[in-house]
């Protein structure tokens, strides 16, 4: 029964939908609001194909519920760059084919911001501990760290720019 | 993997929890993290017809030093507790093991009570609770008790709780001045669960181990050793004499060998501790 209202902002747009309570957030993302972007991996919080932003802090969408989502500011792949370009990171990904079926993308692209927004210049490690948790089962990560490691420099270098 | 249908009680005040706690008993679970319970939940291993989601209530938000403790509440998240600036000073040892939680998606909305709550074996709150001795706030609608850790403790998700109870706090007792602590753990792959983990603390010659992995609840050993090599002679004889588990992800064999291993690390790493 869907008796559950659920009030929050996604991607900037504020949203509100009846849902069950035991519709989960991945699935209320997805199937309720249309954002088709974060996808439905393991459904048990293993491997991170759902992860998305709710008030400010990275959560995999399939362990929690939507209801518990209530009043929240939520932000998904589609709110990380503007409908038709892509981001430095996005860009960084497709040179470094740090992906080939793109399943896992969003939720690597989103753990991928988290990290270097915490720590803009990581080291190898840093990014392969801050990525630990989402998982690509075709490409492999190199590329993916790669890609990552790229987009910490220019960006500390464009930053390092504009102080100049 | 979707949940069956359940009622779902978002509650703001302890009261409300009691009230339905006392009501609906074993048919109702808590839910705060979920990070235990939502695939539980999905695979439909459990399927209680009431969640009490327990997020909203503010007063189980908080965490401090009260006493002689670190006292968590109910709703306090991994990662909150992991960046908390005071942390390394109040309980080191709690400092090393967090970052071993699962990965920071989890710890972000794990909370530190859920993780006693689970009771796994393999967790390293449970062995983090066990092995510095602390306690368990338990309420109901009848009764407010506090339990130490061997006692609440009773086996693989098996506690002392009582399903009219919720577990309202935890306090970890924090460090003294002199005291060295030390943390060593072996998983497949960073943030999957502990094949062993070894956590230990060093109070002049007084040392506690305390061993996860290994059994179906944290396994802890006090010894009096001088040197070190009394330690290691120890670790060798316990991994020797010691039942330990055996399953798919490890043999006894190679959890024995990481009891000795580990074990040493931890334990120099206790010695030869300095506060930060």
């Amino acid at each position: 029964m869907k008796n559950k209202l659920v009030r929050l902002t996604l991607n900037g747009i504020e949203r509100e939908v009846y849902c069950e309570s035991r519709t989960t957030l991945l699935d209320f993302i997805r199937h309720d609001l249309g954002a088709t972007g974060t996808h439905a991996g393991c459904e048990h919080g293993v491997c991170g194909a759902c992860t998305v932003e709710v008030n400010g802090e990275i959560i995999r969408s399939c362990l929690m519920f939507a209801c518990q989502a209530d009043g929240a500011i939520i932000k998904t792949v589609e709110g990380f760059s503007k409908s038709g370009e892509m981001s430095d990171l996005q860009i960084a990904f497709k040179k470094h084919h740090a992906l080939q079926c793109g399943f896992c993308t969003s939720g690597f692209l989103i753990s991928a911001e988290d990290l270097l927004r915490k720590s803009p210049m990581p080291t190898d490690l840093e990014v392969r501990e801050g990525l630990s948790g989402n998982l690509c089962r075709c490409t492999g990560y190199v590329g993916i760290i790669e890609a990552v490691l790229e987009v910490a420099s220019t960006r500390a270098q464009a930053n390092g720019d504009k102080h100049a | 993997m979707k949940s069956a249908p359940f009622q779902m009680h978002q509650v703001s005040t302890k009261d409300e929890i009691l009230e339905l706690l006392d009501r609906y008993g074993d048919d109702a679970r808590i839910i705060a993290g979920g990070q235990t319970l939502v695939p539980v939940l999905a695979m439909r291993v459990a399927s209680p017809d009431h969640l009490i989601d327990i997020n909203q209530v503010a007063s189980l938000k908080r965490f401090g030093i009260s006493g002689r403790s670190l006292e968590v509440g109910a709703c306090v998240r991994q990662s909150e507790l992991e960046g908390w600036d005071e942390l390394t000073r109040a309980q080191p040892l709690l400092a090393m093991m967090l970052p071993w939680i699962a990965h920071t998606p989890i710890r972000n909305r794990g909370t530190v009570c859920g993780s006693i709550a689970h009771a796994d074996p393999s967790a390293e709150l449970v062995l983090g609770l066990a092995v510095l001795d602390g306690s368990v706030t338990l309420v109901s609608k009848k009764r407010r008790r506090i339990v130490k850790a061997k006692d609440f403790f009773l086996g693989a998700l098996q506690t002392d709780r009582q399903t009219n109870e919720f577990i309202e706090a935890v306090h970890f007792p924090i460090s003294g001045a002199a005291t060295g602590y030390g943390f060593a753990e072996f998983g497949y792959r960073h943030g999957d669960f502990a094949v062993v983990a070894v956590a230990v603390i060093k109070d002049g010659d007084s040392w506690t181990i305390g061993f996860g992995g290994i059994d179906d609840t944290a396994r802890v050993h006090k010894i009096n050793a001088e040197s070190f090599d009394q330690v290691n002679q120890f670790l060798d004889e316990l991994a020797s004499e010691t039942e330990v588990r055996e399953d798919p992800t490890a043999t006894s064999g190679l959890r024995r060998h990481l009891m000795r291993t580990l074990g040493k690390r931890a334990c120099k790493q206790a010695m030869e501790f300095k506060r930060g």
